[in-house]
């Protein structure tokens, strides 16, 4: 019965139709004018939604209780870590983390990493060309997806369970015996072009001001690199130094394969064949790269200012308010500090948002940015906290905008604000972070890309996977004196700040650093002068 | 491990009507003949004595998403009262007989929880996200908020405030905007025209008693689904609403509102504004209401049409023909197909942004994708469409948010949650040839709506668009 095919009378109907089309109805209510003559029939033969199909197997399901999962991890004989956890549902999520990105970039032109996310899951040796690749993933219901970051480079996909294999060998094309056609490089170049277009033209500015404050706090070294291609280098980059950056960095040691959702067994065989048997395509390759060794250095924390005078938003006329932009930040921890997550907590006290944002409570209304700096200052539009953390160092800002004519009072309060974290910590506000930090990562593990994100930093950083609930415990121990402490850290180091839009009224960075040397944060210079 | 593979051992059961299915059938553990094994958890439904339906899946874990939905929106407004479900949303923020806003916000992020809602032309949800220790206590806020807001004037005055800020920042996202301008002409005359937030001036007016009447017409109890996903146990949630929303009934104050039909008129609007970089372009035609069979074949097309912007590499080898034709001849910065729904009508078609010199290309490559679906979309492309679509609604349930979303609006739609061996089926039993048929009917030679906000000048005539919606040759 379900196999019947559709009503395919009007064929004939249909083609008579095109050809000697009558002169045509202009009708406003489509129900009424009948132009063809499906538009009565029914065309899909099948029940409507809200009645079920007759005649499918019964549905068994499966019943779920939280078990006590572990992450298996295997090492393989030639380093590569191979780390998976099982977890319900139809779909697996299998993915390589490389401890690869634009932290290592010193000796390339900058943007190798922006090519490569660009490039990734095109033709490879195997695959002519991605069209053939897709249909290899899309057979087993998959997505993918490339994402590059400072210091971690991310391969994933999803698909169906029983196509773990086929996945495994796409990605292990993909990562280790990619073509690079000069016509693909062409395209990442345009794609690259257009994407730095666009940043420019976006109100929103966090990509944009996170890589100009990594530039200050780490000038000309490791993190404080750029991650999005500077738009000189677009045309600098070519196959030879990719290939060169890739027999470097995707090295065994350096890289991870995790899985979630999948057998961990399978997952290692699916290893062994496709990343160790079958060999990068730059070890067989007949050009020699000869290339520089990995850049092993440890990040230098350096503090300072850069600044990029524009307007935001580009284009007044979208009825889009005219604002600065400012981020400051202070040196943080690494992840691997004893201090991190006490700084995790210290980031969720201090929270904000947007002065006007959707949705409601549980956005952290109640953080120290909403009482007290945007439910304070009106004419302030946003005000957040960031807390990056890296293998060696970390970066704790906060980044706020306004409209250009108040960025110095701006520039005053977010000062203020950050030497107030060295202050006193109420008990309730300390509770409500701590139980918000928990909830939030308990919250984000529940997708499966997150817990598979999860999995291969950890490995790749420290060789093993903690579990969720040993962070709850951690935060569930933070104090008031470790918040004061780790603030105390934090304001012990040199700022860095990174500014965009009208800045006309931005205070020089030694006025920002006098501020954060004055006990109450006041900057130096408010007199009450007429010719200042 | 081995229930992972049997729904797809099932479907190559099924009759073997397409290609791409038939890899699947890999799996060697025996399940009954005529039963399907899943590895999700079902979808448990009760419905309580006062009509209100309570549907969850329990995955067992530690947060949870619970949730009200509600059988209400713009749609059931008039000219008069337009942006009141929107108002009342709003309010059910600003404090109840039991709390004030204070204490309502302090109570959600002190549990780590978060509160939200939202309303659309035909459903208003509420739903909290928690810890699964704390449903209870967010059931117990989400049915307060519902029932018990407060709606004192002061509140109300000071919120028109904010309503008004948020029609400027509506305005402020141009794909909006394009958006309620399509529904403006596409349903001219009709409820269904009206933007959610409603005119500035019924914003500046609507008091107490137009929210009253609403919410005694509209929260009823037999309009309303509680659902759940994560970390919740079915019989904990129907008792809990069953406790907390008792006093919601079916009896109503005023006469009892009625879903009229909403009709559909081929028609342009032009918001020509030289001052913008880039001109934003919907084009529609009529699709279909939730429940039509034809709803998952329109998908499959929508699909077939994609979606794309500047910043993919890889224009030649895109998926689908416009992706291409997009990234080849840069004719857009970015486009999307769409196919919204309502209970008996439904807008399909594509939204684009372009440089304003590229919009006539940019509009014939569309036109020319859409005669292409009615008359030779090809079963290889049909398939990989299909296989995308099954792979995207699979896998966007992947939060219990996304699920509890998922579950509320299918219980409003349909009645049900179809299940997942059901919805690969029907997804499944869909070839070219009904891809075909499904596209002459809505899309071929049928008025299209046009919506269009920027440097527009471009864009052909109306009678030129209209005239590319069918062919003058096989």
């Amino acid at each position: 019965m379900l196999s019947r095919g559709f009503a395919r009378s009007n064929n004939i109907v249909r083609s008579h139709i095109q050809l000697w089309r009558p002169v045509r109805s202009y009708t406003k209510d489509a129900k009424e004018g009948t132009q063809n003559e499906l538009a009565n029939k029914i065309v899909t033969d099948m029940p409507p939604m809200d009645e079920p199909v007759k005649g499918l197997p019964n549905a068994v399901y499966a019943t779920f209780k939280e078990s006590n999962q572990k992450t298996q991890i295997t090492v393989l004989p030639n380093g590569l870590t191979v780390a998976s956890e099982n977890r319900f549902g139809e779909f697996c999520t299998v993915g390589v983390v490389i401890d690869s990105g634009s932290r290592y970039e010193v000796a390339y032109p900058s943007g190798i990493s922006h090519f490569l996310e660009k490039l990734a899951f095109h033709s490879t040796s195997r695959f002519e060309d991605k069209d053939l690749m897709m249909g290899t993933l899309e057979k087993h219901g998959g997505i993918c997806d490339s994402q590059a970051s400072r210091d971690t480079f991310i391969y994933a996909a999803s698909a169906y369970t029983q196509g773990l294999d086929d996945v495994m060998q796409m990605l292990g094309e993909v990562i280790l015996r990619p073509r690079i056609t000069s016509e693909e490089l062409e395209y990442a170049r345009q794609a690259i072009h257009f994407e730095l277009e666009t940043l420019g033209m976006r109100p929103e500015q966090e990509t944009l001001l996170m890589d100009m404050i990594h530039a200050a706090a780490y000038r000309d070294n490791t993190l404080g690199l750029p991650k999005l291609c500077p738009q000189n280098n677009i045309m600098k980059i070519d196959r030879s130094m990719i290939f060169n950056y890739l027999k470097q960095h995707y090295t065994p040691k350096r890289m991870v394969v995790a899985g979630v959702g999948v057998d961990h067994a399978l997952l290692v065989d699916a290893a062994q064949k496709y990343f160790v048997d079958a060999t990068p395509v730059w070890e067989n390759d007949s050009e020699v790269y000869k290339g520089t060794s990995v850049d092993e250095s440890v990040s230098q924390y350096t503090g300072g200012m850069v600044q990029e005078e524009c307007e935001i938003p580009q284009f007044a006329s979208a009825g889009l308010p005219v604002l600065s932009h400012v981020m400051i930040g202070l040196e943080g921890c690494s992840h691997q500090d004893k201090d991190f997550i006490p700084m995790c907590v210290l980031n969720m006290m201090m929270g904000g948002g947007g002065s006007f944002s959707a949705g409601g409570p549980g956005k952290g209304m109640y953080t120290r940015l909403y009482t007290n700096v945007l439910n304070r200052y009106h004419w302030m539009y946003s005000a957040t906290a960031y807390n990056h953390a890296y293998s060696d160092t970390g970066l704790f800002c906060i980044h706020a905008s306004s409209p250009p004519n108040q960025l110095r009072e701006m520039v005053e309060v977010i000062v203020r604000e950050m030497v107030a974290m060295g202050g006193s910590v109420s008990e309730q506000e300390l509770r409500r972070a701590k139980t918000q930090l928990q909830s939030m990562l308990l919250m984000n593990l529940e997708s499966r890309p997150v817990v598979f994100e999860d999995i291969g930093r950890q490995v790749l950083a420290t060789g093993h996977r903690k579990r969720p609930n040993f962070f709850i415990d951690e935060i569930e121990k933070v104090n008031k004196d470790q918040i004061m402490e780790v603030a105390k850290r934090l304001l012990s180091t040199q700022p860095c700040i990174a500014a965009r839009g009208d800045l006309r009224r931005m205070p020089p960075l030694d006025y920002v650093q006098a501020g954060f040397l004055n006990g109450e944060g006041k900057m130096p210079g408010r007199k009450l002068s007429l010719f200042r | 491990m081995a229930s992972l593979l049997k729904l797809s051992q099932n479907l190559a059961k099924l009759p073997k009507n397409n290609i791409a299915i038939q890899h699947l059938r890999c799996a060697t553990t025996a399940a009954k003949p005529n039963e399907t094994l899943l590895n999700v958890p079902p979808t448990k439904v009760t419905t309580l004595n006062n009509g209100i339906r309570v549907a969850t899946e329990d995955w067992g874990s530690q947060t949870a998403t619970v949730g009200i939905w509600i059988d209400a929106g713009s749609r059931y407004e008039n000219a008069k009262n337009n942006g009141v479900a929107h108002f009342m949303e709003h309010m059910a923020f600003k404090g109840t007989g039991k709390r004030s806003q204070s204490q309502l916000e302090i109570e959600i992020e002190d549990m780590g929880a978060q509160l939200n809602a939202y309303t659309s032309r035909e459903q208003t949800v509420y739903y909290s996200k928690c810890l699964s220790k704390d449903v209870p206590k967010a059931m117990e806020i989400l049915s307060d908020i519902v029932q018990n807001a407060k709606l004192g004037s002061q509140e109300i005055e000071r919120e028109r405030g904010v309503i008004l800020r948020e029609m400027q920042e509506v305005e402020s996202n141009l794909q909006e905007v394009v958006f309620d301008h399509l529904h403006a002409i596409a349903y001219q005359g009709t409820p269904l025209a009206n933007t959610i937030l409603g005119p500035t001036a019924n914003i500046k007016t609507i008091n107490n008693t137009d929210l009253r009447s609403y919410l005694d017409n509209h929260y009823k109890a037999s309009r309303i689904v509680v659902a759940g996903a994560g970390g919740v146990s079915h019989e904990e949630l129907t008792k809990l609403a069953e406790c907390t929303l008792n006093k919601v009934n079916n009896e109503y104050t005023a006469e009892i509102p009625s879903l009229s039909p909403c009709r559909y008129s081929g028609a342009e609007i032009r918001v020509r504004d030289d001052s913008l970089p880039l001109a934003h372009i919907a084009i529609a035609v009529e699709g279909t209401g939730w429940t039509n069979p034809d709803t998952l074949t329109l998908m499959v097309a929508s699909t077939l049409m994609g979606a794309w912007d500047r910043s993919q590499a890889s224009a030649k080898q895109n998926a689908t023909n416009l992706a291409r034709a997009s990234g080849e001849g840069d004719l857009c910065h970015s486009f999307q197909s769409f196919n919204t729904c309502y209970k008996d009508t439904g807008l399909w078609g594509v939204y684009f942004v372009s440089d304003p010199l590229k919009i006539e290309s940019m509009m014939f490559h569309v036109q020319e994708e859409f005669m292409r679906l009615c008359t030779s979309v090809t079963e290889g492309e049909v398939n990989r469409a299909k296989a995308l679509l099954i792979a995207n609604t699979l896998l966007q349930l992947d939060t219990s948010t996304a699920v509890c979303e998922d579950i509320g609006r299918q219980m409003l739609c349909y009645g049900r949650r179809l299940p997942p061996h059901e919805l690969v089926h029907r997804i499944q039993s869909i070839t070219a040839e009904n891809v075909r048929d499904v596209c002459y009917k809505y899309i071929y030679d049928r008025c299209p709506a046009v919506a269009a906000v920027g440097p527009v000048e471009q864009l052909p005539d109306y009678n030129r668009v209209r005239s590319a919606m069918y062919w003058m040759r096989v």
